[in-house]
């Protein structure tokens, strides 16, 4: 190709870290703009029993694990978190910006360390309900964050399917309420939910609210609310396209209402860092994100699949050292964070948890003269939960020797998908049968061994 | 009846061209109505065919509005809107000056890169555009062009912002979709397939005669003309990808031209090809001849006709528009080589029209603009600093971005959905109604950003013998164009804690402090959120 200069998102920074979204970036939003202009006026409501909350929910129950995509949207560099210290080919590439050997944290195969900012978690890699899946790649072999992010969530090459793999996995089971399929913190539902399945996409518990709900007491919040709802479900018995979506919403308003009335407490001593007013990570939209995540599942609401966002990890300049630059200060947020959700949910709710972590594509192997890395390919995925198994890294390695790479890049040697298809099949209940329609076109599964058949 | 079939039956209508070229009637063929009363008759319209033709013609009445149909006569009205060019539209030629990037061409980008104005791969001239969008789809007066120009963004959508249109997607919307918005199809179709944007957006850019990339040659076909339904082969995928090939950037930045499109006969894949009826030896390494003919071909085929009327069809008569009305409207676009106006001024005459009254719902990016247009919202005035101006449509972009549709902005090439049915997420639905009551408060944009009147203009004066139903039913009709179904007046009633009969005294809750609330649930109304 007659490609001289690079186009589209070359030695990009703030403009381009988010491109990979469906839309757009920051909720800077006016929904909470607004109920913030009446929020100081609210009080606690006391307690409503939560067999209320449970009224809407769908029979049968469903007793899979909570499944969690977690995206790490802008390319995460896989190979700085869990860290192919056997590799020669590693540390040579990357001279000002590779994790040293002896300052990763050892995994129990001298191969692989972990990034040491991974400490809050190594006790999940040591009693296994925190693993690693390595060398993970999509068929697709675009380097756009657009073009790879929507291939990716889409997961169905060669099709004309316009719907993501999550929303037809919902379409697959029984409708069980509004909480089914939620698209939580500060970003918009991603291309995965993109179908007909409703799914329930807001920023905070908190702020799920009818910005006209006004009142200084309990009793006045409460009666403000039902009076709207009241108004709101005649109006909407006039639109039958919305008439289910308004009975929705106002029911899950009301859960919503009653959750924040209650207050919430993490568990086990667990702090979300959000809750550190100006220290390290005030206001994490992770932190938040999580603990209503904690909460929904508390609250048993009906919680199936949930996607969040951490994204900003288009590191082509600084991605820097294992103490200075950007990916230090992403990573060590975002373990405090997962560590305070595992410690928070207790075992109990670790053992019905299946989190995963997805990125549109890794980076490059060799460093670029910013200490960061360009666009790349192979990546490693993450899992979380009692049914992982966790303290290994799983995959082949294909090495990072130059006949080895893929354009430059580490290659792909398990298909994402086949990832996914465990989680679902293993964990979540999906039979094996659905695979073909939530993933089309993928041929035969892999089998890789990363998570365990729920009992 | 097939499309191809209903060329035939169609009249050569001359009102349907615009008086061009007269031709007699076919007999035994279904006139629409007002295209029978002639181009310049006027008579009285019916307030609720008024109401009924600005609800999809525009993106939403205001009372500047009524009276203007009501004086030109639904039909006069109509012809001024498919002329846009007749239409004085002061306000949006303001816009324009407040926004000069939405006017740029790529090498004026890179002119600001290298002045230092913008960034380089930045968002410094797509959000701007998508602010300018909303703008002049909530403020100009050529309103039926600005809804058109929406239509005709998402069937040839270029998400914006997306990756490698930074600097071409505001001349993607210039030259592209606003220059052909009421022409034709096949020059805007013949537009986007050598415009910088589309050849990004979709891989064209990148598609060599040794690695030919499908994307914008499959897309081509489903998305943009034929359809899916149309059965064409994997192969003639290939074909059409092949056909296209040669169609790519300069991608030299010391050449001239750089990042626009050039014709390259080194990648042009040469020998014979056939899509669908369409064939071609393909000899020449130079194949603008053969695209000029394939996109021609393609923007002529009953398969695009029915399509493309389909979608007229969808977006402004019902989300299951009647067969019979559909493929009249695409033997008026083959009939007319893909003109528009011919095909809206059929539409918007058909009977199938006049009887759709209320069976749209508006989607939440229409229901916003039309939100603010029955508010009497405007820009600030041009006597304020232009960053305080441009920051009421910035604000706007955001809350639309919070709706989940921003205008430009869906990701995949399919373009936005046009049916109800397709809009229903709950929390959409929270975010609408919270949008009715920010829009009618003023909390954001507040009045630093942007116009609104006080919410107690839109109250009727409060006098002694002002009932509650009589306020509820002047707030409506302001707002709304009309009074509320009886149910949805007592739901509202209700609300406020009133009985019909009930008078207004001048210190309650609703005419003083209270009265923004009150606004929003007129705005949470059917009567708002049909079209």
């Amino acid at each position: 190709m007659p490609t001289t200069t690079p186009r589209g998102c070359a030695e990009c920074d703030r403009q381009t870290d988010e491109m990979g979204r469906r839309r757009l970036i920051s909720r800077r939003s006016f929904l909470r703009t607004s109920v913030g202009a009446t929020a100081a006026a609210m009080v606690g409501l006391s307690s409503t029993a939560l067999t209320t909350r449970m009224a809407f929910a769908a029979t049968p129950a469903y007793d899979g694990d909570v499944l969690v995509v977690l995206s790490m949207r802008g390319g995460f560099d896989g190979m700085s978190a869990v860290v192919p210290l056997g590799d020669p080919a590693y540390a040579a590439a990357r001279p000002t910006i590779a994790v040293p050997q002896s300052q990763a944290l050892p995994t129990g195969d001298p191969f692989w360390g972990l990034h040491p900012d991974l400490a809050p978690l190594k006790p999940w890699w040591d009693a296994g309900t925190f693993g690693a899946i390595h060398a993970v790649g999509a068929p697709d072999p675009t380097r756009s964050h657009f073009a790879a992010t929507a291939e990716m969530e889409r997961a169905a090459p060669g099709s004309s399917l316009r719907t993501g793999w999550l929303d037809r996995t919902l379409g697959l089971r029984s409708s069980a309420g509004v909480f089914q399929g939620v698209a939580l913190g500060d970003s918009l539902a991603p291309l995965s939910l993109a179908g007909p399945y409703d799914e329930l996409a807001f920023g905070r518990i908190d702020d799920f609210e009818l910005s006209g709900v006004w009142g200084d007491t309990p009793a006045q919040l409460k009666a403000e609310g039902d009076r709207w709802a009241k108004a709101l479900r005649t109006l909407h018995a006039g639109i039958p396209s919305l008439t289910g979506s308004a009975d929705a919403v106002l029911g899950a308003v009301s859960t919503t209402r009653s959750l924040k009335a209650d207050g919430y407490t993490a568990s086990n001593g667990a702090v979300y860092p959000h809750t550190v007013v100006d220290g390290p990570y005030a206001n994490s939209g992770l932190s938040a994100a999580l603990m209503d995540v904690a909460r929904l599942i508390k609250a048993q609401v009906g919680l199936q699949v949930v996607c969040l966002d951490y994204d900003d990890w288009d590191m082509h300049a600084d991605l820097g050292s294992i103490t200075n630059g950007r990916f230090h200060d992403r990573i060590s947020e975002w373990a405090v964070c997962i560590e305070a959700f595992l410690t928070d949910l207790g075992p109990t709710g670790v053992d019905n948890l299946s989190m995963v972590t997805l990125s549109e594509f890794g980076r490059r192997v060799e460093e670029n003269g910013d200490r960061g890395v360009d666009h790349g390919h192979g990546n490693v995925m993450m899992t979380f939960g009692g049914g992982v198994v966790g303290g290994q890294v799983h995959g082949d390695w294909p090495g990072l020797a130059a006949d080895k790479l893929d354009d430059g890049d580490l290659a792909g040697t398990t298909d994402y998908r086949d990832v996914l298809a465990e989680a679902l099949t293993h964990r979540c209940r999906q039979p094996v049968a659905d695979l073909t329609r939530v993933f089309p076109n993928r041929g035969t599964f892999g089998s890789v061994g990363a998570f365990r058949q729920k009992a | 009846m097939s499309a191809a079939a209903a060329v035939a039956a169609v009249p050569a209508l001359d009102l349907l061209a615009g008086g061009a070229q007269a031709a007699p009637a076919t007999p035994g063929v279904t006139v629409p109505e007002i295209l029978r009363a002639g181009p310049l008759a006027v008579t009285a319209p019916a307030r609720s065919q008024v109401l009924h033709l600005l609800s999809r013609a525009t993106y939403g009445q205001t009372p500047a509005d009524i009276r203007s149909v009501t004086a030109l006569g639904t039909r006069g009205w109509l012809e001024r809107q498919l002329k846009p060019s007749s239409i004085p539209d002061p306000v949006g030629a303001s816009i324009g000056r407040l926004y000069p990037e939405a006017g740029w061409s790529v090498a004026q980008v890179y002119q600001q890169v290298k002045a230092g104005h913008i960034d380089r791969f930045s968002w410094d001239v797509m959000i701007p555009l998508s602010e300018y969008t909303i703008a002049m789809a909530t403020w100009s007066s050529r309103q039926l062009n600005e809804v058109m120009v929406e239509f005709w963004s998402n069937h040839l959508n270029v998400a914006n912002p997306s990756d490698g249109v930074w600097d071409s997607r505001q001349s993607y919307d210039r030259n592209v979709i606003r220059a052909n918005a009421l022409g034709k199809f096949s020059t805007m179709l013949a537009a986007s397939a050598s415009h910088p944007a589309m050849l990004n957006y979709l891989n064209q850019a990148d598609s060599t005669k040794d690695a030919p990339n499908e994307n914008y040659g499959r897309e081509l076909l489903e998305l943009h003309t034929v359809g899916i339904g149309a059965h064409y082969t994997e192969a003639e995928v290939l074909s059409s990808a092949r056909i296209m090939t040669g169609f790519t950037l300069q991608w030299d930045e010391s050449k001239p031209r750089y990042g626009e499109y050039v014709y390259d006969p080194s990648i042009h894949w040469t020998g014979r090809v056939k899509v669908l009826g369409f064939t071609h030896p393909n000899t020449s390494a130079d194949g603008r001849a053969v695209v000029n003919a394939y996109l021609t071909y393609l923007s002529h085929h009953p398969a695009t006709a029915h399509r493309i009327a389909y979608k007229l069809a969808v977006h402004f008569v019902s989300d299951n528009p009647p067969p019979a009305l559909v493929n009249h409207l695409a033997a008026v676009y083959l009939k007319y080589d893909t003109a528009i106006v011919p095909v809206l001024r059929y539409l918007f005459t058909s009977k199938e029209f006049l009887a759709s009254r209320g069976q749209k719902v508006r989607r939440p990016y229409e229901d916003m603009v039309a939100t603010l247009r029955t508010l009497s919202y405007g820009l600030l005035p041009n006597t304020r600093p232009l960053a305080a101006r441009r920051s009421g449509p910035e604000a706007l972009y955001w809350m639309s971005d919070q709706l989940q549709h921003a205008p430009l902005a869906w990701a995949q090439p399919d373009g936005y959905p046009d049916v109800a049915g397709a809009w229903t997420a709950a929390g959409g639905l929270l975010a609408r109604w919270n949008m009715h009551l920010g829009l009618a408060a003023g909390w954001w944009p507040n009045s630093t950003q942007i116009y609104k009147p006080n919410a107690h203009a839109f109250l009727p004066k409060v006098t002694p013998t002002l009932t509650y139903l009589g306020l509820v039913n002047a707030l409506a009709t302001r707002l709304t164009g009309a009074a509320l179904p009886a149910s949805h007046t007592a739901a509202v009633l209700t609300f406020l804690g009133k009985r019909p009969t009930d008078r207004v005294r001048t210190d309650d809750q609703w005419v003083t402090w209270d009265v923004e609330r009150m606004l929003a649930l007129v705005l949470d109304t059917p009567n708002h959120q049909l079209r």
